[in-house]
């Protein structure tokens, strides 16, 4: 058929036809760019604002990401604060998991739609508000928020642009939960130095079919812990002033270190994590029954690792291997510069961390930096994460940069995961995986 | 005689291959309707379809809420509440645009057929990025009636359905027009006193394939749909493998099973429509 | 063709130019829905293709920057090369499956029908993410494939670990919904008159060689157009490779509509995003232009006029 032929015809006519297009669209295309260079702007006068609550009852929207525990304390503690204040007649709720909450975060944040009050995660800070052009910046809010529950230094962390953009929940860092009852069986005592753990995993290698591990490390724990371990050897954090602080040499030594778990049977390789078919290592059967029987985590995910446990009796928090490591503000919450009510909104929050609703949050956020928080939240503090967060505290002294949590970086197919899972399948020699950190942390930095 | 028990043989074979390959379709879907009712640890100690502790576990962890916002029959409801606009549009959409191309000369027809033909093969990946701009800047983004989802096909903008309703058209002879313009009809009524009619099983065909495609659908919810409350079957079922803790196949399979049976009965219920559609639309040359 | 009809006297120029072009108005929305939802985003993706377009800081440079990156960055060329195999794997297994199936079942075979139903489910379904979850639980290391190779005495790969072998998944996956290429196959096969293969019969061509010389022949406009549908199909897979194994292990199966998404929706960059699109989309309209001038060489159509 000629038809059929003259298909081909069009199809380059179509091509022509609309490479001419293209350039009509200069105009539409340079709104957009406009528009962002509008909202850098107004950031700047933000400043001379005063806030005062509003003399008829308002409504206000809040939204954040978590698991069924958090959802449900988020949402008594907000009954209960519009039970408590008059001023605020509703608060409409958007929530859900994890997974996907970013991409639409960061679709509401750029079309000016996200709820008024955030919960927000600490490099969202850098990305989404870097010239302060998507939060408030709360310090104008101490009339309603009380600022001084809080650590300084926490605080300095979650200002950005000269403003303080988000109130910091808790803080959190890295530590390794244990299966005692695996420890147990294999017949090796659970590990205090980075030498006892490769020792245990020789004991592991021995003991059985050697399908048993003392720790799995996903790809980003294990660029976490070569940070841990790198600090815990030089003292000095990861980066400082915007530059990375550790020397080819001393990057080659770490990714060394991770590349000797491997070998000495401390962790399964990337491949046969991701071979078990899991999301993530919670989900996976080889922890829930003990095969895999540790795990380098949040502090603040003490009790979904010890609730995913076949038997959650054997869950240990176990120490922190050496002096190091960082801890990082685990989330806050922040008020969007497209909020109507900033006082009132500033009121939730304080209600939130600080005040009575911080008895109903518990830990759900983590364990709560706001000293009076924590003190309203007594009982309702999950001891296991509480363990967790103050062996964390006590040890974890080095700052993090919030460049480390770069998308480009820790992404599923950021620099972190390249270099590891590279690593491990052997695509990379350690000198190339030092490199192409190198590059990627500086790409970024 | 050699001659009988050769072809025999090739009986034999013949039907030996349809069935090993018939088997590795199915049993897959098979299996997966088996591991619903089985208990976790059973799902993957063996291959076979028996169950041994039969569970109604999987069916009731999957009716739970999900994240406390959503719950199987709320997605379900979601993606109905798009999937059949978006046949409805489709069908009157491409079913006009069908008989414009079919049925009448104007100036540009070959240009303009030619485009459309050459709209068939252009990836619809080329089109994602400026799309989510547009659609943004409409406020179409998680807008509440789905409307970056389904909007579009309005204007008859699904080529394939234009394009195998013009093949069906052309069996249709133009004598009826002609005799129902002599009675009087204007060209719309011709459309749709004379031609719908005609075209009726390749009407159901196209909706029937849209309504299957549109259920499958996953990267346009995951563009544009964001609030919890509003995904879809596609999404949920996505995310439900990301649940708070543990990990059970057997719930996870059932909420997937579920999810795909209204297009399973649809297609039990109409599958000679799309055998129908799919040969008679493809290649008259 | 029919537009014939006697003009009617004393009516205005237009009115009588709208009369002659009556079927503008029936692809009048056709025409609305091509400018604004194809036309103007394929223009304005090539534009931004020129551009470092980023979905929140807007436009700050203009030029070829993108398509220079794409070919000094190793993740887009394995992402390219990638999509090439997958197209390669898939469209002629599934099309000679398809093929080959067909045939066998248009020989007077008994439960036609129900052999069609079952060779054709999977097409339906093949596209949902509930499919993708099965597949999933299929090739785990522990899941019923590798099951079923232990009982031959076979230690299964990891499939959905190993860079060998995770490609392979996607792509059976495809393989799998061969049914609705095999369904055009059917038709076309019950059109070839049986006469001519009687007449071969006698010529004493064995089935072979009957098929060869005289089915494929006779089916080339079918086969040619399951061929450029497939290809179009095969570079836009997303959903596989995005729920199954999210482009890993290593990128192995990291399509380039996966790649697209990334970076247009995780990383928000819409310049790169739509340059990469615009690489892929040359070389698919590549191939189905190599296909269309091809075709004057092996499609045979019946009715050429």
């Amino acid at each position: 058929m000629k038809k059929l032929l003259a298909l081909l015809l069009a199809l380059v006519m179509c091509c022509a036809l609309l490479v001419g297009c293209g350039g009509n669209n200069n105009a539409a295309a340079n709104d957009t760019a406009g528009d962002a260079a509008t909202d850098d702007s107004a950031a700047g006068d933000a400043e001379s604002v005063t806030y005062a609550l509003s003399e008829t009852p308002v409504s206000l929207s809040i939204s954040w990401w978590g698991g069924d525990s958090r959802h449900s304390a988020y949402q008594d503690a907000i009954a209960a604060f519009v039970e408590a204040t008059p001023s605020v007649e509703e608060v409409t709720v958007d929530f859900g998991a994890w997974s996907g909450w970013e991409d639409k975060m960061s679709t509401y944040f750029a079309s000016g739609t996200a709820a008024d009050v955030c919960q927000v995660n600490w490099n969202w800070l850098t990305s989404y508000s870097s010239q302060g052009q998507t939060f408030v910046d709360l310090n104008g809010l101490s009339e309603f928020l009380d600022l001084t529950q809080f650590d300084e230094n926490a605080l300095a962390q979650c200002t950005v642009a000269g403003a303080l953009q988000c109130i910091p929940a808790a803080m959190t860092g890295r530590i390794f939960y244990w299966n005692s009852e695996t420890f147990e069986k294999v017949g090796v005592a659970i590990p205090t130095t980075y030498e006892e753990l490769i020792a245990a995993g020789q004991a592991f290698a021995e003991f059985e079919d050697g399908s048993y591990y003392p720790v799995a490390l996903g790809e980003y724990d294990r660029m976490i812990l070569m940070v841990y371990y790198l600090e815990s050897i030089y003292g000095k954090d990861w980066v400082v002033d915007g530059a990375l602080n550790y020397s080819e040499e001393e990057i080659i030594e770490g990714l060394e270190f991770i590349q000797s778990l491997e070998d000495n049977h401390v962790t399964p390789t990337v491949q046969q994590i991701l071979g078990d078919g899991a999301e993530s290592l919670d989900k996976n059967p080889k922890w829930m029954d003990g095969r895999y029987a540790g795990i380098f985590e949040w502090d603040s995910s003490a009790s979904k690792f010890h609730g995913s446990l076949n038997n959650p009796d054997a869950f240990v928090v176990g120490d922190e291997l050496g002096e190091g490591g960082f801890t990082k503000v685990s989330l806050g919450l922040a008020i969007t510069k497209t909020c109507e009510h900033p006082a009132e909104a500033a009121l939730l929050i304080d209600y939130l961390l600080n005040g009575d609703g911080a008895a109903i949050m518990g830990s759900q956020l983590g364990i709560p930096l706001s000293k009076s928080g924590l003190e309203a939240a007594g009982e309702a503090v999950d001891a296991l994460t509480a363990e967790a967060n103050s062996k964390v505290l006590a040890t974890c002294t080095n700052a993090l940069d919030p460049k480390f949590e770069d998308s480009s970086l820790k992404a599923s197919d950021g620099v972190y995961y390249d270099v590891m899972s590279g690593l491990s399948y052997g695509d990379y020699s350690i000198e190339e995986a030092a490199q192409i950190l190198i590059e990627g942390i500086e790409g970024v930095l | 005689m050699g001659m009988k028990a050769q072809h025999r043989i090739a009986t034999f074979f013949k039907y030996l291959v349809l069935i090993l390959v018939g088997l590795v379709m199915i049993y897959p879907l098979l299996w997966m309707v088996s591991a619903t009712f089985k208990e976790n640890n059973e799902i993957f100690a063996g291959i076979s379809l028996w169950i041994k502790n039969p569970t109604l576990q999987g069916y009731k962890d999957a009716l739970n809420d999900y994240g406390g916002s959503i719950n199987i029959l709320t997605a379900m409801l979601n993606t109905y509440s798009y999937v059949i606009p978006k046949v409805i549009c489709t069908v009157v959409s491409s079913a006009i645009a069908a008989y414009g191309f079919g049925r009448f000369n104007f100036v540009g027809k070959k240009v303009l057929f030619s485009i459309m033909i050459s709209t068939l093969f252009l990836p619809q990946v080329v089109l994602n990025v400026p799309q989510f701009m547009l659609y943004n800047s409409l406020g179409w983004v998680d807008s509440p009636f789905y409307l970056a989802i389904w909007f579009h096909t309005l204007f008859a903008t699904e080529t394939y359905f234009v394009y195998q309703l013009i093949q069906f058209m052309r069996s249709i002879p133009i004598d009826l027009d002609e005799a129902a313009k002599i009675d009087g009809c204007n060209s719309f009524k011709i459309l749709y006193k004379i031609i719908c009619p005609m075209l009726m099983p390749a009407l159901v065909s196209c909706a029937l394939f849209q309504f299957m495609w549109s259920c499958n659908d996953f990267m346009g919810p995951l563009l544009y749909v964001a609030t919890p409350t509003k995904y879809p079957m596609s999404i949920f079922v996505k995310l439900s493998m990301d649940a708070d803790v543990g990990f059970s196949w057997n719930r996870v399979l059932a909420l997937s099973l579920i999810s795909i049976l209204p297009q399973l009965i649809v297609f039990f219920a109409a599958q000679d429509q799309f055998v129908e559609g799919i040969s008679a639309g493809g290649v008259k040359g | 063709m029919k537009n014939s009809v006697p003009q009617v006297q004393g009516r205005s120029p237009a009115r009588k130019w709208l009369d002659n072009n009556l079927g503008l108005i029936y692809i009048l929305p056709w025409i609305i829905g091509f400018c604004v939802f194809k036309a103007y985003p394929f223009g304005l993706s090539l534009f931004y293709s020129f551009t470092d377009m980023n979905f929140f800081n807007g436009i700050s440079q203009y030029g070829i920057m993108n398509y220079i990156e794409i070919f000094n960055t190793a993740k887009i060329t394995k992402a390219l090369t990638v999509t090439a195999q997958y197209c390669l794997i898939t469209v002629p297994l599934k099309l000679a499956f398809a093929l080959f199936i067909a045939y066998i079942l248009n020989f007077n075979i008994k439960f036609v029908n129900a052999f069609r139903t079952a060779y054709y489910v999977p097409s339906i379904l093949g596209g949902s993410v509930a499919i993708a979850v099965l597949w999933k639980a299929l090739f785990r290391d522990e899941g019923m494939v590798n099951t079923l190779l232990s009982y031959i005495g076979v230690q299964g790969p990891s499939w959905l670990s190993d860079p060998d072998y995770a490609l392979f998944i996607i792509c059976f996956l495809r393989i799998w919904q061969f049914g609705s290429a095999m369904v055009l196959f059917l038709a076309a096969l019950k059109g070839v008159p049986a006469d001519v293969y009687e007449a071969a019969t006698i010529d004493g061509a064995g089935k072979w060689k009957q098929f060869f010389s005289i089915t494929v022949p006779m089916i080339t406009p079918v086969i040619f157009y399951n061929l450029v549908t497939q290809i179009c199909q095969a570079f836009q897979e997303f959903n596989g490779p995005y729920i199954i194994t999210n482009g890993g292990p290593r990128n192995s199966t990291t399509l380039v509509s996966l790649l697209v998404y990334r970076y247009a929706f995780q990383q928000n960059e819409m310049g790169m995003a739509s340059a990469i699109a615009w690489v892929m989309f040359i070389i698919c309209a590549a191939l189905t232009i190599i296909a269309f001038t091809s075709q004057k060489k092996w499609v045979y159509y019946s009715d050429e006029r």
